[in-house]
């Protein structure tokens, strides 16, 4: 039932601007591929061009063994469907009419619609959960039914190969993962060879086997999810710095653009180191960040989120090695990294064994006349998971003159309103 | 092993078939009642039973009724049934062109008129009529020849407008044939304004009339327009699949750009036959085909028929009322198409809220 898929030099000029330049893939029978890349990469033409709604300007296309130049439409209509991304239904066709509107390439020019072409129909529209549907108009339907009434026309011209011009546009989660089992359950159970465009990366990454990164009318990368989704390929493609992770529940490869770097209003000559240690720290740096505070992070594993934080906005951090204490020679450097820092901030992390020996350092430098800031400090009973030890090193940094702030916005008012009398402090101290 | 439908679906796809066949029904009535009106009534009354005996006459065992005189029998053959036959002809025309205009364009303003067929057949009349050429051949006249020349010349310029390499865009087509028709219009004005003692008779063709049948234009129209109506009506499903889209329309198997051609073409040659003998007759071709969808729905297979049956009665209806409303002075027929077909589409408008179809033309 498969169909084999093989692109070759594929270029394609609208008007001498080149959109395709020697596109070269092959797909082979029953596989599923996500086709990626940013917005005017050529994903949509080169869908087009396989379904010969365009003719290249050089290159050639073949299913199977033959070109597709050669297939007549109707033809190519029998081996392969396509989804496009706008239904078109704007008229008062039925969900049964349009589907069966798959079974044109089948149907000669006197001959009518037969049992079995019916049967194909009401099949389609069952695998696709519109049967019930069935009678209604296409006009009526939701973005998501309609959506599904394409599919089921598609899957009733019995394809072999399907081409999905972002089929998730416009869906909500919901359709979106709906859709995409769909397609699944299609290249699983009837062998359909499938590519679809697609935007959402991580999304993809949950249903494809496949990736076909297309940047500037080229396939930059091909392969698994792990050979494409590389920071390099997605910059390069797409012009933003992301960062690749392991999602934690799936354990797939997942891409965040985070918003490049935080428009700095105003570069400020201050520095504010903070104790990080959780996801709870984030929201703390990238206030500061994005305020124009030089940080550094405190000592923290490579595997927590403040880390990659910094990592990923190069800001200068103390690196623990996973499961380990913070060792002395790294205790040492963290006093000195908080001795050029203005301000010590402690966000609301959870506070266990593993960074009491960090607060007792913030403590060490409080002594030592540093500013030091604890956020959200109500005595903090619930991320205390030392058995009140750090509770009580917190109350006593709060004697000797830490300043507690119950929220972000009043953390910002102490770093803005205290700037003068407190570096004129320093100095004196210093 | 088959696939099991819903009882509830099949009862309603049965539902469907019966409401399709019972409006068929219907419009084949009112067309026989329509047609028989129209060739009872006139300025000379005709009972209908001798009208019925003079046309079965040569039927065996059928005899007119005594008291039937020759010139019943002259009114009845030469001069109302032709008319009547060239009326349901005209408007099957306009109303089949129509349709297929409307589906190809995606557009709901679309109506036979719409690349400009009209304004060159209206161009080439005018013409005929200034120069008052004594040219004719097979028995027609300057006026219907150069219309007809006319209007084929208009869609041929119009389409190679429009032609990129070999596809034809529509919106281009429908662009293109918008422009041209303003150019020829003001051209077919200008003429006029200097047609002196022929304004009269230029002005008159223009809004249409069924004066000028007779049985040669019937024998030429008739089959002509049959033919113009299978040739269409053969692609209708494709017609169909069009509506969703021309890229659609290709991934189904339909060969597009084909087709485009034939219904252009096909579409064409109506309009100029219809124009040609009978003036630019307008709203048939532009309200039927809606008043059907309004009815049944936008599937080609039965809005192409309906609408031609539909279109002949509403033509045959309009004539008769335009040649005896004020007998025996005739009104031109566009104007009592309008003025009834006008009312009656609003009134559909209104009670269905609003044209399900056609949601957004391209």
């Amino acid at each position: 039932m498969s169909l084999r898929l093989a692109v070759h030099g594929l270029e394609i000029r609208y008007d001498a601007f080149p959109v395709l330049q020697g596109t070269e893939f092959t797909l082979q029978p029953g596989e599923l591929a996500a086709l990626i890349g940013a917005n005017g990469a050529g994903k949509s033409t080169l869908l087009r061009t396989i379904s010969k709604v365009i003719q290249p300007t050089e290159g050639s296309i073949y299913l199977d063994t033959r070109e597709i130049k050669r297939i007549s439409t109707r033809e190519t209509a029998r081996m392969m469907a396509v989804v496009p991304q706008d239904s078109g239904a704007d008229f008062e066709f039925t969900v049964e009419d349009i589907v069966l509107m798959g079974r044109l390439p089948y149907l000669g020019r006197f001959q009518k619609e037969g049992e079995k072409d019916r049967d194909a129909a009401f099949r389609a529209m069952e695998m696709t959960g519109v049967d019930h549907l069935a009678r209604r108009f296409v006009t009526s339907l939701s973005g998501g039914e309609k959506q599904r009434v394409m599919i089921a026309r598609a899957i009733c011209q019995e394809p072999r190969l399907m081409l999905l011009d972002e089929p998730t546009a416009n869906l909500d989660i919901g359709y979106q993962s709906a859709l995409l089992d769909l397609a699944v359950k299609l290249n699983r159970e009837k062998g359909v060879t499938i590519i679809a465009a697609i935007h959402d990366l991580n999304l993809a990454v949950q249903y494809f086997d496949r990736f076909l990164l297309l940047a500037e009318g080229k396939v930059l990368a091909s392969g698994r999810a792990e050979e494409v989704f590389t920071e390099v390929n997605i910059k390069t493609s797409y012009g933003v710095p992301a960062t690749i992770y392991r999602h934690p529940l799936h354990g797939r490869l997942q891409v965040s653009v985070a918003r490049g770097r935080p428009p700095v209003k105003e570069a400020k000559k201050l520095r504010v180191h903070v104790i990080a240690g959780g996801e709870e720290a984030l929201p703390t740096l990238e206030l500061l960040l994005s305020e124009g505070f030089e940080l550094s992070v405190g000592p923290v594993s490579n595997q927590d989120s403040g880390y990659r934080f910094a990592a990923f906005y190069r800001l200068p951090v103390l690196e623990v090695p996973p499961f380990s204490p913070v060792a002395p020679a790294l205790n040492d450097e963290h006093l000195q990294l908080m001795e050029k820092a203005d301000y010590i901030v402690v966000p609301p992390i959870p506070l266990g064994e593993g960074n009491l020996r960090n607060l007792e350092a913030v403590e060490q430098a409080l002594d030592r006349g540093r500013s030091v800031l604890l956020l959200q400090e109500d005595g903090a009973p619930e991320r205390d998971y030392t058995g009140g030890k750090a509770r009580e090193l917190l109350r006593r940094m709060w004697r000797k003159g830490a300043l507690p702030c119950g929220s972000l916005e009043e953390m910002l008012r102490v770093l803005y309103g205290g700037r003068g009398e407190d570096s004129s402090g320093n100095e004196k101290k210093g | 092993m088959p696939a099991v439908e819903s009882s509830r679906i099949i009862r309603s796809r049965k539902r469907e078939i019966q409401i399709k066949t019972l409006v068929f029904i219907a419009l084949l009535v009112l067309f026989f009642l329509t047609f028989t009106l129209g060739v009872v009534i006139g300025a000379v009354r005709i009972e209908w039973r001798v009208a019925a005996g003079i046309i079965f006459d040569p039927l065996p065992f059928v005899s007119m009724l005594p008291g039937t005189t020759d010139a019943h029998r002259d009114i009845l053959m030469e001069i109302r049934l032709p008319r009547v036959l060239l009326a349901a002809a005209v408007g099957s025309a306009l109303a089949v062109s129509g349709a297929t205009f409307q589906g190809l364009f995606r557009n709901p303003m679309a109506d036979p008129y719409v690349i400009g067929i009209s304004s060159g057949a209206a161009l080439g009349a005018v013409l005929a009529m200034l120069t008052g050429a004594g040219f004719a051949a097979g028995g027609f006249g300057a006026v219907p020849l150069f219309a007809f020349a006319g209007g084929l010349a208009t869609m041929l310029l119009v389409y190679n407008m429009a032609r990129v390499g070999s596809s034809v865009p529509v919106m281009t087509l429908l662009l293109a044939g918008i422009a041209v028709s303003a150019f020829l219009s003001a051209l077919v004005s200008l003429l006029t304004y200097f047609a002196g003692e022929k304004l009269h008779q230029v002005v008159f063709w223009m809004m249409g009339g069924l004066g000028g049948a007779s049985w040669l234009r019937v024998k030429v129209m008739l089959p002509y327009v049959a033919a113009g109506f299978c040739c269409i009506y053969v692609f209708a499903r494709d017609l169909n699949a069009l509506l969703l889209g021309e890229e659609t329309a290709r991934h189904l198997g339909v060969e597009t750009e084909r087709l485009k051609k034939i219904l252009l073409v096909g579409a064409s040659l109506l309009v100029a036959a219809a124009v040609s003998t009978s003036g630019i007759i307008g709203f048939v071709g532009l309200v039927v085909p809606h008043f059907i969808r309004l009815v049944t729905g936008p599937d080609h297979r039965f809005l192409l028929p309906a609408s031609a049956v539909l279109g002949a009665t509403l033509l045959i209806g309009t004539d008769t009322l335009a040649r005896t409303i004020i007998a025996p002075t005739e009104l031109p027929v566009g104007i009592i198409t309008a003025l009834v077909g006008a009312p009656l589409f609003i009134y559909l408008l209104k009670k269905r809220k609003r044209l399900r179809y056609f949601n957004s033309p391209e």
